[in-house]
């Protein structure tokens, strides 16, 4: 199994449809809308807590180095309303997260979206945080 | 591809996204002893007994985390009239800097009302009460009563008068420690809000609120939306601080005092 971190401090504009909904504080408050992520990685936590949901992932780069990241999701009382539940995301499933990396250069994000090796997107929402949607971030 | 096959495909995508996104959880409910009378979302608006509309039920309401733009459901003010503090105000503004919300404080009277999270609505004679999921935080609104002589606060104080159908709550006495959306447009303590609620049907509000400001802003501007009742939702907890690892972890900053 192949297990890819990709870091990308470049737009990408693969972002829409499934965005995580965050309204608790402005996206810009925390997150840098140039430094796009994607990370393929295995769930080891899901925290289904107020204000935001937290995913932990485990990513290994090409030397098998593992890193340790953590992605909020959106509110999940929003998420019940739209259907998901903390059972719809199991410890040990693979999963590609893209969203963008926290400001203090710490391994966080904001998850945009998170999808299955099926390609089925889990925690699709909609996101109106002031942070990037369906537009590529600005340069 | 012509426009029309194109809004075929766009038609069954939407349908598919429909069925897909159908949701399973947190709709069984109802709102808890609400009568069906008041609890449906079609026909004219219900009234109480003494004859003023009912706006008892669990609202869904447009997301607005800037008010100068218009969206579903909502209709913002393009130019919002600035005087130079405000503007200056406005420029100086940068959330990274620390976003008041991010600390789980009160998000006061109008980023609550801009909040994407339902709201409860609960009223008698005497009072409208304004129950907030954003938070778990609420607001009571005494009818014809003079506004009181209080410490400023983060949602302000509020009282209310019936305008014919239309329920009129004015708001003053602000802390000046908020923001009006989450994108920041800033207000000061002399801020002084006008809401107007209008159940137009069984299913709807007409939501009008005018934002009067002297220091930040040279005129009086206004923000239309619609509300739409659920009376298959009910409201839930929604505690900020339970696990708030942005602030506890440091990747957000404490707000400035």
């Amino acid at each position: 199994m192949r297990v890819k971190q990709a870091v990308l401090v470049a737009g990408i504009g693969l972002l829409a449809a499934t965005l995580p909904l965050v309204a608790h504080h402005s996206f810009a408050a925390e997150f840098d809308s140039t430094k796009a992520v994607t990370l393929q990685g295995v769930v080891t936590k899901l925290d289904w807590m107020n204000p935001h949901i937290w995913i932990y992932l485990d990513t290994k780069d090409d030397s098998g180095t593992v890193a340790h990241w953590q992605c909020e999701g959106g509110p999940p009382n929003a998420l019940t309303r739209q259907g998901w539940s903390k059972d719809s995301l199991k410890i040990s499933d693979q999963v590609t997260i893209e969203g963008f990396r926290s400001k203090d250069g710490t391994n966080t994000c904001n998850a945009r979206s998170v999808k299955l090796p099926s390609g089925k997107s889990v925690f699709a929402g909609s996101a109106e945080d002031g942070g990037p949607s369906k537009k590529a971030p600005t340069q | 591809m012509s426009t029309r096959i194109f809004r075929l495909i766009a038609s069954a995508a939407l349908t598919l996204a429909a069925v897909v996104l159908i949701p399973t959880r947190g709709l069984a409910q109802a709102v808890p002893g609400l009568p069906e009378t008041v609890n449906k979302a079609s026909g004219p608006a219900p009234r109480t007994a003494d004859g003023k509309p009912d706006f008892s039920g669990l609202w869904q309401r447009p997301y607005v985390p800037d008010m100068t733009k218009t969206t579903k459901d909502q209709q913002g003010t393009a130019e919002l009239p600035f005087t130079e503090a405000g503007l200056k105000a406005w420029k100086a503004y940068d959330a990274a800097n620390g976003d008041y919300t991010g600390a789980c404080l009160p998000f006061g009277l109008m980023r609550s009302m801009n909040s994407p999270d339902p709201i409860q609505i609960m009223q008698n004679p005497h009072y409208v009460a304004l129950l907030y999921e954003q938070n778990t935080w609420f607001k009571v609104i005494p009818i014809d009563k003079p506004h009181r002589d209080i410490v400023p606060t983060w949602f302000g104080d509020s009282v209310g008068h019936w305008e014919g159908d239309t329920l009129v709550v004015d708001t003053v006495n602000f802390n000046g420690r908020t923001r009006l959306d989450t994108i920041g447009h800033p207000h000061s303590d002399a801020l002084h809000v006008i809401e107007r609620f209008t159940r137009t049907d069984a299913g709807h509000i007409a939501y009008e609120v005018t934002i009067d400001d002297p220091k930040i802003f040279t005129k009086p501007w206004t923000n239309k939306r619609t509300f739409t009742l659920r009376p298959d939702w009910e409201i839930m907890e929604y505690s900020c601080e339970e696990n708030n690892k942005d602030l506890y972890e440091g990747h957000l900053k404490q707000p400035p005092h």
